[in-house]
């Protein structure tokens, strides 16, 4: 530690501390517009000017000078104030002063410092920018005229996002923010550079002139998108939902978000939402009352009490603890059918299964900060980054800051392996586990596995046939993998798992378990297995059972029970299966031919309109509760908004069955979150107030076995190019088509090819194709790139319209033939 | 008893040789004294309102009758696409006016707002620019 003197009061801080940290740190405010403290010290805007006894004669930089022992610093002397006005009347003289039509204002550092510290009069004079604005990008618009060249967007943009889209052009008077050849900003839309931009020069367009920063009621809140978990904070006016606002002392990832956090909330005020309950009249779904609707349900509930394997309820992993929580007991107990899920099956396999037969627990023995304390990270697809972006840049922070060593297996290149020192090995599609085999194998063969674990000999003979060769890569870069893994002091393997990923299964999960307990890199710090669940509770659903057990039917076999007559009852809470499980046609003729069916939503989906009730429900910015992130962090979810229309929440149309139904009641949800906490060993002890605003993340007690994983051989199908599904960065699941921003940049299915590929086909960026399968045929727009390798399709899931699962089937690949249209 | 009697005629009998000052209403109108605070008005310069839609007069006002939504024009400008004063909530405080950083709202001598409709007592911004 070092002591040093600010202002006459002592301090004690680290040695690497500035002295802005220092004073920061003793509570003495230094006004500075260059400093974010995710990004490193800039010194860019010289307001942080202070005096420093020992460095007489000049002012120093706070912002930019390590402290030293004894150090004594005064921060508002005359000189100080004095040359801080000199400061802001020099970025004054060409920033234009447009605060009555500019939307920072009331949210702008420079109109703040120029107020406090009276900046009324400017004693120099000259010409102001004209630069033109930019307003071709859907999201972000660029004023560079109001720019102070602080550089907070190309660091933040370079450093955490690592894009990179940004530049500072020019020199002196004429230096100026720019993008690659002065051109249009064409980057990856995060708003990351909008967020900390300290003026009003980069600006969100959905945002744009709707409201100011002071008539916003701000309300802390967790994103309902992927299952990071990242907190938000709501900006809300008038029961709409406007904003995201940036707040850098926020969660984990310090308030950044990706673009689907910044930009995809206009779901929530859509005017697609659901405002009335609608029951299907003479083969029309028609508005009806909430009496009506319910009475309707319950009925059809109650008489399926006496026949309950015909009752099947699917949720959606987006609902809070306390709504899936009810919605098992009222299914589970009171109707007392265990045919209940989540997604389709295999979507979480890899915890249900995998990570119980592996772990013991039905969650990833690692958090999300053990990304940034691991030594190597080992990425299974490249597209972590995309399913879950702000991991991403997590993974991003790590490696470029604490040089973290990342390894990328993969059926695709993808934004991380632009990475520095970034490693990646393309394998053919759906030979994940064989390759966890392999590189199980190499670990035992070059003698570092680890002493006395469980089921090693069962696992020596599983992997003993497995080669390289069978993973389908090569021999060399197994065993360096394998090394590497194993001799890293703590290496964490990425695995993501959703909808869209049909092979990341419990197998995988298995798989990937057997390479971390076989080289000792789990039950510690920086390392082990983080299995990402797709959805923001996808973790949560999982904790709160909301799967099949014992003989009851998952998803998939649901979905078969309402084709072959069995399941006559099917209550859906917010899921989307006609667009998100496999084969759309056998989906939608099952759900045609289910006798009865009700679906909860926001909106008319693909399967409501299929519905005999539909419930208009709430979004998450419309009700309290909790989500629990993937790293098993249980947050807050607070209500911003009132409910649209006359939508309830899935709390409040499951707590009015289960009461018809003579099942439990509850006055609130926090009663049920305190029967989670007395029922649900992992959330023992836990109180919805006790969480705060930063969650806690509840411990997981492991019992590590190795679990042998047999690799499916996948059969290449002659001429023909093998389906990778996923997701893609804009969307989450099939809501994310319902916000605005998303749409903006990416609002059509499509298909992405090898520039090889494309050229044999004769296609080129742009053309609509035919992609055929087995299972059917869809129409997309192509995309052709070198991510993809030779042979291999690309296509999100994620569209209602050139839905991908029309031509899939829940394989591990679909072999696809694609033609130009 | 009599001095005060005779006192307070005397003040009786001076006014019946003084001015009235009853207006005939409405065939005699008041003169308005210069800062008198009647219904707002909407300024105009160039053909458009000079409004920018800044929301300062709705964050200012005591009363909260002043609604503003801001549009985007054809230049990407700002504009009040929506300003409307709900007459039955407003102070005249005048706060509106002082709070404008670009002269776009001032208050008429108009003080005659008398209605029969509640709907009637909201100014839309047309109401609003008439009177320039």
């Amino acid at each position: 530690m070092v002591n040093l003197t600010i202002n006459g009061k002592q301090v004690a801080v680290e040695k690497d501390a500035t002295i802005y940290d220092a004073a920061k740190a003793c509570g003495i405010k230094i006004p500075i517009l260059c400093h974010d403290k995710k990004l490193h010290p800039f010194g860019g805007c010289r307001m942080c000017l202070v005096e420093v006894e020992q460095m007489k004669g000049r002012l120093i930089p706070a912002c930019t000078t390590p402290v030293t022992e004894g150090m004594i610093v005064q921060t508002t002397t005359d000189e100080i104030v004095k040359a801080r006005k000199l400061v802001l009347e020099l970025l004054l003289l060409k920033h234009p002063i447009d605060c009555p039509v500019c939307d920072a204002a009331g949210d702008c550092d420079l109109q703040n410092l120029t107020y406090e510290y009276k900046v009324n009069m400017n004693r120099f004079v000259d010409e102001k920018f004209n630069h033109e604005i930019d307003y071709e990008n859907p999201l972000i618009e660029r004023d560079m005229n109001r720019c102070i060249h602080c550089g907070k967007c190309a660091r933040i943009c370079d450093e955490i996002v690592s894009y990179g889209a940004y530049t500072f052009i020019n020199r002196g008077i004429e230096a100026k923010m720019g993008t690659e050849f002065d051109g249009p900003l064409n980057c990856e839309f995060c708003g990351s550079c909008v967020s900390v931009c300290p003026v009003g020069a980069l600006n969100s367009r959905p945002f744009k002139f709707k409201a100011r920063w002071w008539a916003l009621q701000k309300t802390k809140s967790v994103c309902s998108y992927c299952g990071t978990g990242c907190q938000l904070t709501l900006g809300t006016k008038d029961g709409k939902v406007l904003t995201t606002i940036y707040d850098e002392n926020q969660g984990f990832h310090n308030g950044q978000l990706c673009t689907r956090g910044r930009f995809g909330y206009q779901f929530v005020n859509s005017d697609k939402r659901l405002t009335a309950p609608l029951i299907r009249k003479n083969g029309k779904l028609q508005e009806a009352t909430w009496e009506e609707a319910l009475a309707e349900v319950t009925s059809r509930l109650a008489a399926g009490k006496s026949d309950p394997a015909s009752v099947a309820a699917l949720a959606t992993p987006r609902l809070t603890n306390e709504e899936l929580f009810l919605f098992g007991k009222l299914f589970r107990g009171t109707v007392g059918t265990d045919n209940i899920d989540h997604s389709a099956g295999y979507a979480h396999e890899a915890l249900t299964k995998g990570a119980v037969a592996s772990f013991g627990v039905a969650a990833s023995p690692a958090e999300i900060a053990d990304v940034q304390k691991s030594n190597l990270l080992l990425v299974v697809k490249s597209d972590a980054y995309e399913t879950h972006p702000v991991i991403g840049f997590e993974i991003n922070l790590g490696v470029k800051r604490k040089g973290i060593a990342l390894r990328i297996v993969s059926d695709k290149k993808g934004k991380l392996t632009r990475l520095p020192g970034a490693k990646t090995t393309v394998h053919a599609p759906g030979n994940e586990v064989a390759l966890f085999n392999a590189l199980c194998k190499s670990v035992i063969d070059q003698g570092l596995a680890v002493e006395g674990v469980a089921g090693l000999d069962a696992l020596k003979a599983a992997v003993a046939d497995a080669t390289a060769e069978k993973a389908g890569v090569s021999a060399e870069e197994i065993a360096a993998i394998a090394k590497e893994f194993a001799s890293a002091e703590k290496a964490l393997i990425i695995l993501p798992i959703g909808q869209g990923y049909p092979g990341h299964n419990a197998a995988l999960a298995n798989a990937a378990a057997n390479l971390a307990i076989l080289t000792g890199q789990v039950g510690k710090e920086g390392a082990g297995l983080l299995i990402m669940g797709e959805k923001n509770n996808s973790q949560g659903a999982v904790d709160m059972g909301i799967y099949p057990k014992g003989t009851g039917l998952n998803a998939a076999a649901i979905i078969d029970g309402c084709a072959n007559g069995n399941v006559k009852t099917l209550f859906v809470a917010g899921e989307n299966p006609v667009v998100s499980y496999p084969n759309r046609a056998k989906v939608e003729k099952a759900l045609e031919n289910v006798e009865f069916m009700v679906v909860s939503d926001l909106f008319l989906t693909e399967t409501a309109a299929l519905a005999d009730v539909v419930l208009p429900a709430c979004s998450f910015a419309e009700k309290s509760g909790t989500f629990t992130s993937l790293g098993r962090r249980v947050q807050n979810v607070r209500k911003a908004i009132p409910a649209i229309g006359l939508a309830k929440s899935d709390f409040e149309i499951l707590n009015a069955i289960s009461q018809a139904l003579g099942g439990a009641r509850y006055n609130n949800q926090g009663e049920v979150f305190t029967e989670i906490a007395a029922s649900v060993p992992a959330y023992k002890g836990l109180t919805q107030a006790g969480l705060k605003d930063e969650g806690a993340v509840y411990p997981v007690a492991l019992a590590a076995k190795l679990v042998p994983a047999a690799a499916k051989a996948a059969a290449p199908a002659a001429g023909k190019l093998a389906l990778v599904t996923g997701s893609a960065l804009y969307h989450c699941g099939t809501m994310s088509r319902f916000g605005e921003g998303p749409m903006y940049v990416c609002p059509d299915a499509y298909a992405e090819l090898n520039v090889a590929d494309a050229a044999a086909l004769k296609v080129e960026e742009g053309d609509q194709v035919t992609v055929t399968s087995g299972t059917g045929a869809v129409q997309v727009v192509a995309k052709v790139g070198k991510r993809v390798p030779q042979g291999v399709v690309f296509s999100p899931y994620h569209f209602g319209e050139g839905s991908v699962n029309t031509i899939t089937d829940g394989a591990e690949v679909t072999y696809v033939s694609v033609a130009k249209k | 008893m009599i001095m005060p009697l005779i006192k307070g005629l005397q003040i009786t009998i001076s006014h019946m040789f003084k001015k009235p000052v009853t207006l005939q209403y409405p065939t005699e109108r008041p003169d308005v004294k210069p800062g008198f605070r009647g219904l707002h008005a909407l300024n105009v310069s160039h053909d458009k309102a000079k409004c920018v839609a800044c929301y300062l007069c709705p964050t200012v006002c005591p009363a909260k009758c002043i609604t503003v939504e801001a549009g985007e024009d054809a230049n990407h400008d700002k504009y009040a696409a929506k300003y409307e004063i709900d007459m039955l909530r407003c102070i005249f405080c005048g706060y509106c006016v002082e709070a404008c950083p670009v002269d776009a709202i001032r208050m008429t001598e108009q003080f005659e707002l008398a209605n029969y409709t509640r709907a009637d007592f909201t100014y839309t911004k047309d109401r609003l620019l008439e009177k320039k």
